[in-house]
């Protein structure tokens, strides 16, 4: 399993706990005292993104796609530091 | 004339009906049987927050809090840990419909308007204090006052913190520090970013006094007038169930 924060500047700070296998993420749980709305959605995020290649690109493409369908907003943090945080993740468990 | 909003002071109890109670007065709200309302509250015995998505195993100590006596809950808000101590902090929270004309569709904007209630009382007591994004409010750069919102059913709720006097240590026992070794560290670090009420006044500030500005500060920017009201029985009735059924289970708060 790998594990990273990140904390943002100015913002929140985001962890990730993450178990991939060739590159493909197969758990992940994000945690963190950033601020998301509905809240559930963090949810969607995790499930959306398990199966998904550690592409810190997409993996932030993914995240912002759940964010429209759900109508979803974040404060504190954005997409792109969940995906540099969950690929700082994946490196330590690759 | 003023729009009227219901004021309640609940005094002590325990964090999983605080925050029963408080989603309760949301499910009241959003089926139109309260008025808006502006609730302060306190915890007995102290308690640990978390944020909706923090990890209670990486914030909290568990073992200290049950060797102390001190509750510890997930919020349905986000945010950060809080160490609520009986007698340090008062906690108040908002309770108002999304299409009031206080709140925004942008959330750090109502941050700031429904700050503007807590820093108005605050400056009633002669301290200089300042809105600072995302959620806090500032005296002289450090932290006096921490809040979270979230929103559901038309319904805005935020809820945060006003701190009396601090004590890092304490906080620092049932939070979790990255290790021992830094412990030390943090706690100046804390003092140097966190202040109270006392420490700025130089005085012992009562409840009672804080209670009353901030009842003036909201009154003044939020243009309402707060009339005293009690908690329905649908309210109460559910705040039960909800402690019961969510936030005193383990399954809640230990969920993420």
């Amino acid at each position: 399993m790998g594990r990273a924060e990140y904390k943002v500047k100015g913002g929140k700070l985001i962890r990730v706990q993450l178990t991939s296998e060739n590159g493909i993420i197969r758990g992940i749980k994000i945690t963190g005292d950033f601020f998301l709305h509905p809240e559930e959605v963090i949810e969607d995020i995790e499930e959306a993104l398990r199966g998904q290649l550690l592409d810190e690109q997409k993996i932030s493409s993914i995240i912002e796609d759940v964010l429209e369908r759900k109508q979803a907003v974040m404060l504190g943090v954005s997409p792109q530091d969940f995906a540099r945080c969950i690929i700082m993740a994946g490196e330590k468990n690759e | 004339m003023n729009e009227k909003w219901r004021l309640l002071d609940t005094g002590l109890n325990d964090a999983f009906y605080n925050m029963a109670l408080d989603e309760a007065i949301a499910v009241a709200r959003s089926k139109n049987l309260v008025p808006n309302t502006i609730r302060f509250f306190r915890w007995r015995p102290s308690a640990v927050s978390i944020g909706y998505f923090q990890s209670m195993e990486e914030e909290v100590d568990i073992k200290a809090c049950e060797g102390t006596g001190i509750d510890y809950v997930r919020r349905r808000t986000g945010g950060g840990a809080v160490y609520h101590d009986m007698n340090g902090e008062l906690t108040y929270s908002i309770i108002v419909n999304e299409d009031h004309k206080l709140i925004s569709r942008d959330f750090q904007e109502t941050y700031r308007t429904l700050c503007s209630g807590l820093v108005s009382g605050l400056s009633r007591l002669g301290v200089p204090a300042e809105f600072k994004p995302i959620n806090d409010i500032v005296v002289h750069g450090k932290k006096i006052s921490g809040n979270a919102q979230t929103r559901g059913m038309k319904v805005v709720h935020q809820h945060g913190t006003i701190l009396r006097e601090v004590n890092p240590s304490l906080m620092f026992k049932v939070l979790k520090v990255p290790s021992e070794k830094i412990r030390d560290k943090l706690i100046e670090s804390v003092e140097e970013r966190v202040t109270s009420l006392n420490t700025i006044l130089g005085r012992d500030v009562s409840f009672s006094e804080l209670k009353e500005a901030l009842i003036e500060g909201f009154q003044d920017s939020f243009g309402i007038e707060l009339v005293p009201g009690d908690v329905t029985d649908f309210e109460e009735n559910l705040a039960r169930r909800l402690k019961a059924e969510k936030y005193a289970t383990r399954e809640w708060n230990f969920r993420r």
